[in-house]
């Protein structure tokens, strides 16, 4: 395939040279010394600003040069004083992703699925079909909770919600609720301080002693390692803990690996080791915090720090040094990563972090704290989302859980959705009766390259009687589907977005028309919306036609401009704009979100949820194979985007599974062998690279999609195991990605 | 010295994110296949850990640049005014002794074109005093732009370790190693 559009901004500047070089010469071999493309002028182009709508931290604020109707380049924000006039990796291969030859062009039609025979269809006939199947369920049940709904990150633009809205907008559905991502560290942090909410992280860079716990932000928030490494030019220590050498383990001063899934009783370890020295800061545990003799109370009873090194395989003399260090630095903060929490034991290791954080007084204070995340910057209103049922729509009847980004105040109606947990998603497929889900409708997900126990899933699929999945590219998601509709990127429609880790607010402009057939999400609501009426009036209440422009404004409120400094949106034209903080720090007045509105060392709520009060050691998951299985992110996607771009198969070409030396030589297995991965689960086919960044009993898979010809899924070998919390902020526990154990061997 | 500009490589500040790589090709859309900034990962004898520690490398512009000297139709030009080594496509006739003759293989040999091409150090941005894209982009300051007439800094080397020592052009491009953390490992 070949694209039609001149968009190649390479032919532009060729074109330049061209000029200038040869114009002013009498002669081509007569080239003064000085010859050169004429300078760049940003006049020649349009700018517009986007944002990366991804679900990273790093959320980037973007400049977009348009010349001709077509994106020449994009850029970093230099507004933005966390993007700084850069993006990273992913966001620089943007450039390609609308003009991609492999985008989804039109509504097509799969006769058969993962029979590969599509058929283009115009959009009348692809809503028609869709719009049929839901009046049919809808007749056949006496409600529409057999069409389920799995949307999750792949757009967190605020218009996007839009799907949700859709959704009530035709009746109560089945929701696919919860986040694989971070929910047990949520619920740790809602137990601990009664939310989730951290510094300003462009404040690390004061901080004198940094705890990268479980996080790799050299792969996974770029922008955030120049504060690190700020923090690091101006004497302070960073100490890095994971169970494999990272990039950001690397830059490090101090790299700690413990055995994968004992951070909990590392951090007990030290926080005994700082109760044992006097170290405790007395004035916030006596002032601010609840239960903290309790606390004291179990450490003394259980803990050592002889008991945590043999956990954790740390030395006891290498604890003792950095707790100390940690109790003494003034501010100190950790980092607590999300691939920490993944676990059987994770919600319960994040409340033991926290705990350490705590007792040194470090939360509340800038360049310290817990840091995980925050809401503070979502406040919008949600407008695509809420939409209201249809008159007469029956639902499930109760109560049901939320999920982590519902914002709405939840009123009393005698009937909701229901809701089944996401990171179950084969599971529920396969259990949920009366009814039963018949009709799946996939949007900002790709349930095949994330969802857990993916044979399982395939079978689950099979049951249903129709998929409709919105996309941009053929993944394997869609090749389980009977309807792909195609949908716009974020050059090609208005959204606004804001990050759970930063403090900045960024506007996406439509900065080019959509491309061949596709509409945003929203747009699709409403075109659903168009042929549900025009079959059955009234059966659909979302407007039948909106401008994604007008859709966006709505989203704005007095409270986020006078949050953000703002009195229109139309400001964020001329670039993005962070929160007027008083203070970089969360909780700096120590008042607490908990019932006691104290920071909880016990805390009561935890107990009636079904934890331990007290942030107590849990014991980790037992294996089910030879080998830990890790399959963390890789810098080259964020989860299965980016990863089939041509661009970045320039840098990135193939999958592999990386394996210490000696593991390997026991095993017969050579660097660049073929080999097979399995477990309970599944098995996948990689080629191994043999290094030491991992620990004899560790297999390390990056999680990602490659595309055409190659099939490499980690999720052939993850099951779906709960973490411990989760339940209680996102609706649903998390998931334990990675307590998962495989064998290897060679082909 | 006269004034030339040069990349300086931080490896002890590069992440290996391939930011500077990406963004080149963001900026020049390079055919499929044809890399001006590479970003490599250091062998395992110079720097113990499997793809840890990096390199990002693109052309030199060279002092004495090979390409120049070989070229029989004058495509390269190397600016007085900043050491820029410039490589004028327009008169290129994709004979290759350039792409042969460069020590550390900047030029590449576009198929479509049927002409070589190189990292121009983005020379029209520098004229409009902006930064190289891949230095603009770099996340963590490790890809610098230094002019070594002016160069303050005493800790980088001109050749090390997995770095060709080709002395006779003379290449512009600094480095700072990379350091390793205290490790504590089971």
């Amino acid at each position: 395939m070949t694209m039609k559009q001149t968009y190649n901004r390479r032919q532009f500047l060729k074109g330049l040279a061209a000029v200038g070089a040869t114009a002013l010469l009498p002669c081509r071999f007569l080239v003064p010394m000085n010859a050169e493309a004429a300078a760049f002028n940003e006049a020649e182009f349009t700018i517009f600003r986007n944002a990366c709508p991804r679900n990273c931290y790093d959320t980037c604020s973007i400049k977009t040069y348009v010349k001709d109707g077509v994106i020449q380049f994009i850029e970093g924000a230099p507004e933005s004083t966390y993007t700084d006039g850069g993006l990273c990796v992913k966001g620089y291969s943007y450039t390609r992703r609308p003009y991609s030859p492999d985008r989804i062009k039109y509504p097509m039609m799969q006769d058969g699925r993962r029979s590969g025979k599509w058929r283009r269809v115009s959009w009348d006939e692809a809503l028609d079909r869709i719009a049929k199947k839901i009046l049919e369920l809808k007749e056949k049940d006496g409600n529409l909770l057999g069409m389920g709904m799995t949307k999750y990150s792949g757009n967190f633009g605020i218009t996007n919600y839009g799907v949700e809205g859709m959704m009530s907008s035709l009746g109560y559905t089945t929701r696919f609720v919860g986040t694989p991502c971070w929910p047990a560290g949520i619920d740790a942090q809602n137990y601990d301080m009664g939310n989730m909410w951290c510094n300003d992280p462009e404040d690390m860079a004061k901080a004198k002693y940094i705890i990268v716990w479980g996080a790799n932000p050299a792969w996974c928030s770029v922008h955030s390692m120049k504060y690190i490494m700020e923090a690091k030019r101006r004497g302070a220590k960073i100490v890095v803990i994971d169970p494999v050498f990272t990039q950001t383990a690397a830059k490090g001063d101090v790299y700690w690996q413990p055995k994968t899934s004992t951070d909990g009783a590392l951090a007990l370890g030290m926080a005994k080791h700082i109760l044992d020295s006097g170290l405790v800061n007395q004035d916030f545990v006596n002032n601010y915090s609840y239960g903290f003799e309790d606390f004291a109370n179990y450490l003394n009873a259980n803990v050592t720090v002889e008991w945590a090194a043999e956990q954790t395989g740390i030395p006891a003399k290498d604890i003792k040094e950095v707790a100390e260090e940690f109790a003494t630095a003034d501010p100190a903060t950790i980092w607590i990563g999300y691939g920490m929490q993944r676990h059987t034991n994770g919600g319960a290791s994040v409340r033991s972090i926290d705990a350490l954080v705590a007792m040194t007084g470090n939360i509340g204070k800038e360049g310290g704290g817990a840091r995980y995340g925050q809401l503070q910057t979502w406040g919008f209103n949600y407008h695509a989302l809420i939409q209201k049922q249809p008159e007469g729509s029956k639902g499930f009847v109760g109560n049901a859980a939320k999920g982590e980004f519902d914002f709405t105040n939840g009123t009393e109606a005698q009937y909701s959705d229901r809701t089944v947990n996401i990171n179950k998603t084969a599971q529920v497929i396969l259990d949920t009766k009366d009814p039963a889900i018949k009709m799946l409708w996939v949007s900002c997900k790709n349930p095949f390259a994330q969802d857990f126990d993916r044979p399982k899933l395939e079978k689950a699929f099979d049951t249903l009687e129709m998929v409709v999945t919105v996309d941009q590219f053929f993944n394997e998601t869609v090749a389980n589907s009977d309807i792909v509709l195609p949908v716009t990127t974020l050059f090609e429609e208005w959204t606004v977005n804001v990050s759970y880790w930063h403090y900045w607010l960024s506007i996406n402009e439509q900065a080019i028309k959509p491309m061949h057939e596709a509409k945003s999400n929203i747009e699709i609501a409403a075109a659903l919306s168009q042929k549900m009426n025009a079959l059955s009036p009234g059966s659909c209440t979302f407007p039948q036609d909106i401008d994604t422009k007008e859709w966006m404004a709505k989203e704005f409120n007095k409270d986020i401009y006078s949050y953000f400094g703002i009195a229109d949106w139309t400001e964020l034209r001329n670039g993005p704009v962070k929160a007027k903080l008083k203070t970089s720090a969360a909780w700096p007045d120590h008042k607490f979100d908990t019932p006691s509105g104290k920071y909880e060392f016990k805390s009561e709520l935890c107990e009636k949820n079904g934890h331990n009060a007290l942030p107590a050691f849990k014991e980790r998951r037992k294996h089910y194979a030879a080998f830990r299985l890790l399959t963390p992110h890789t810098k080259f996607g964020i989860h299965s985007q980016f990863i089939n771009l041509d661009w970045m198969q320039e840098y990135d070409k193939e999958p592999f599974v990386y394996m210490h030396p000696n593991a390997a030589a026991k095993k017969g297995i050579a660097d660049q062998d073929m080999v097979r991965v399995f477990n309970k689960v599944g098995e996948q086919r990689v080629r191994v690279k043999l290094t030491d960044n991992v620990s004899e009993d560790c297999l390390l898979m990056y999680e990602a999609w490659f595309g055409k010809g190659n099939t490499f899924n980690v999720q052939n070998l993850v099951d779906d195991e709960s973490a411990d919390m989760g339940a209680f902020k996102a609706g649903a526990p998390g998931v334990a990605i990675h307590d998962q154990f495989a064998d290897i061997e060679r082909i | 010295m006269q004034k030339q500009y040069a990349f300086l490589v931080d490896s002890e500040r590069c992440i290996g994110c391939f930011t500077c790589a990406m963004a080149c090709r963001n900026y020049y859309h390079q055919e499929e296949g044809i890399i001006w900034r590479q970003v490599y990962p250091l062998a395992e004898e110079i720097y113990p850990h499997r793809e840890r520690a990096f390199f990002s490398l693109a052309c030199n512009h060279c002092a004495n640049p090979a390409c120049l000297n070989v070229c029989p139709v004058n495509a390269y030009t190397k600016r007085e005014k900043d050491g820029v080594v410039v490589h004028h496509q327009d008169k290129c006739i994709g004979c290759g002794n350039c792409i042969r003759s460069c020590p550390y293989g900047a030029p590449k040999y576009n198929p479509v074109a049927k002409r070589a091409e190189k990292c121009s150090m983005c020379h029209e941005r520098l004229d409009a005093d902006l930064k190289p894209a891949c230095v603009q982009a770099c996340p963590t300051d490790a890809l610098q732009l230094i002019d070594l007439a002016e160069l303050h800094q005493t800790n980088e080397v001109q050749y090390p370790a997995g770095f060709p020592k080709m002395e006779s052009v003379n290449p512009s491009t600094r480095f700072i190693l990379p350091q390793m953390p205290k490790m504590v490992r089971r």
